[in-house]
């Protein structure tokens, strides 16, 4: 098997990206990644003034772009086997709790529930939210945005694996083996994945974020507060965006009401590791 | 998608606050734990290392260190205990809550109890992998803790 020579890195989003492929990503190849992510960081980021999540704030609607439907039906989905616990109109209680634009990192009020999300009106693509509103897609769109980059490196012919932070949609020829990193000590790991090509793994943990005293980037939207219990999840699934999605609902809802998403999971709770009969890999608990 | 652009202030947010297991390398004093508050201390008889290869290594043992942080609720403080290898794998950890009531002692205990029973893992560098998923990228407080009690078991 030849090996892959071609290894990128860069920042985006707030995380590192490695790119690998079986052939050298062009340079024009490589201006339509930064091209895309830059468009997504435009339309989506919360902590953009001048973005869509602002306009729609200020009680426009907006129209978010290719594949938006894709990202918000999958919100649809996600919202309802947690009983709403996980909603993209949670931005609001995460600025109260500190994790805002300007990175104050200080609750400066009371949890607040977000907004109904059947409050939000859809019409394709485009989305509008009650006045005031905050979207934050943290829950999927990592994995959303991983799965558009790579699916455009293999419109472009490449073999590729691509990899924001241990979120990983994997398209290359072999399957991989993948750490799954001990929560508390990055040498370490819990268990490794297996990935097929084809598949997606992705990850979260509350620690990953966090800014204080049980402040972490993992809110209950009913309530507004950080979410207890559950340390940490991965979850492979076919593509990023659910693998995501479905890591962050394991926060809330039993593996089991996630088994329509085609998922396998592994999780760290206060009773100890455990993961679903399908997990591909092993786990060392 | 929550989007940092600055992902630095979120580690140095992360480092200053995070449980402040921290607390025990640079945070002040507190006068009711003085004896054992803000240091490490080895429990076990040390190791001596003989090599001499350029690995780090560390004086085997069981260290202990307590952090205090202050809440809305006042002053709180847990304690870390940690079985190092020499190698610099750690084999146990226990955090100990010291919390007096309240949501404080309650949430220490869910953390406590929820990371206790599951640090013990397999070390990524004898795995035969070719990534990693997890937390490294933004973690802060509880392994800058670890790293400040290593540094202190440095043979």
């Amino acid at each position: 098997m030849k090996p892959l020579p071609e290894s990128w890195r860069f920042d985006a989003i707030g995380t590192v990206w490695t790119i690998d492929s079986a052939d050298v990503v062009s340079d024009v190849q490589r201006a339509a990644v930064a091209d895309l992510v830059a468009t997504v960081d435009r339309t989506w980021s919360r902590f953009r003034e001048d973005g869509g999540v602002a306009r729609l704030r200020a009680g426009e609607s907006v129209d978010l772009g290719p594949e938006a439907a894709r990202l918000l039906g999958l919100y649809d989905l996600l919202h309802d086997v947690t009983d709403g616990a996980v909603n993209p109109l949670v931005g609001g209680g995460l600025e109260v709790l500190g994790y805002d634009a300007a990175y104050t990192l200080r609750q400066h009020g009371d949890p607040v529930a977000a907004p109904a999300w059947s409050s939000a009106t859809r019409d394709g693509s485009v989305l509008t939210v009650p006045a005031g509103a905050v979207l934050d897609v943290g829950a999927a769109g990592k994995g959303w945005l991983v799965d558009r980059v790579a699916a455009l490196l293999v419109a472009g012919g490449h073999s590729t694996t691509v990899d924001a932070g241990g979120d990983i949609a994997h398209h290359g020829a072999a399957p991989i083996r993948v750490a799954l990193e001990h929560p508390r000590d990055p040498t370490m790991a819990v268990g490794v994945a297996t990935l097929e090509p084809g598949k997606a793994l992705c990850g979260s943990a509350v620690n990953r974020r966090t800014w204080g005293e049980g402040l972490h980037h993992v809110l209950d939207a009913r309530t507004g507060a950080p979410t207890r219990g559950v340390v940490a999840t991965w979850v492979v699934a076919t593509t990023a965006a659910v693998a995501d999605g479905a890591a962050t609902a394991l926060f809330f809802a039993e593996p089991d009401r996630l088994v329509d998403l085609g998922i396998a999971a592994v999780w760290i709770d206060a009773t100890g590791l455990h993961s679903t009969p399908d997990f591909p890999g092993e786990v060392f608990a | 998608m929550t989007l940092p652009r600055t992902k630095k202030m979120v580690l140095s947010g992360a480092a200053v606050t995070i449980l402040l297991l921290t607390a025990a390398c640079g945070g002040e004093s507190d006068d009711s734990t003085s004896d054992s508050g803000s240091s490490s201390e080895s429990t076990t008889d040390a190791v001596e290392d003989t090599s001499s290869d350029a690995a780090t290594t560390y004086t085997a043992g069981d260290y202990t260190a307590e952090g205090s942080y202050q809440t809305p609720g006042g002053q709180q403080s847990v304690e870390v205990e940690v079985t190092l290898a020499e190698d610099g794998t750690i084999s146990a950890v226990t955090v100990t809550p010291q919390a007096d009531g309240g949501n404080s002692e309650q949430f220490q205990t869910k953390f406590a109890g929820g990371i206790a029973d599951e640090v013990v893992g397999t070390k990524i560098d004898d795995l035969d992998v070719s990534k990693v998923s997890g937390s490294s990228l933004t973690s802060g407080g509880f392994n800058a803790a670890i790293d400040e009690i290593k540094d202190e078991a440095a043979a």
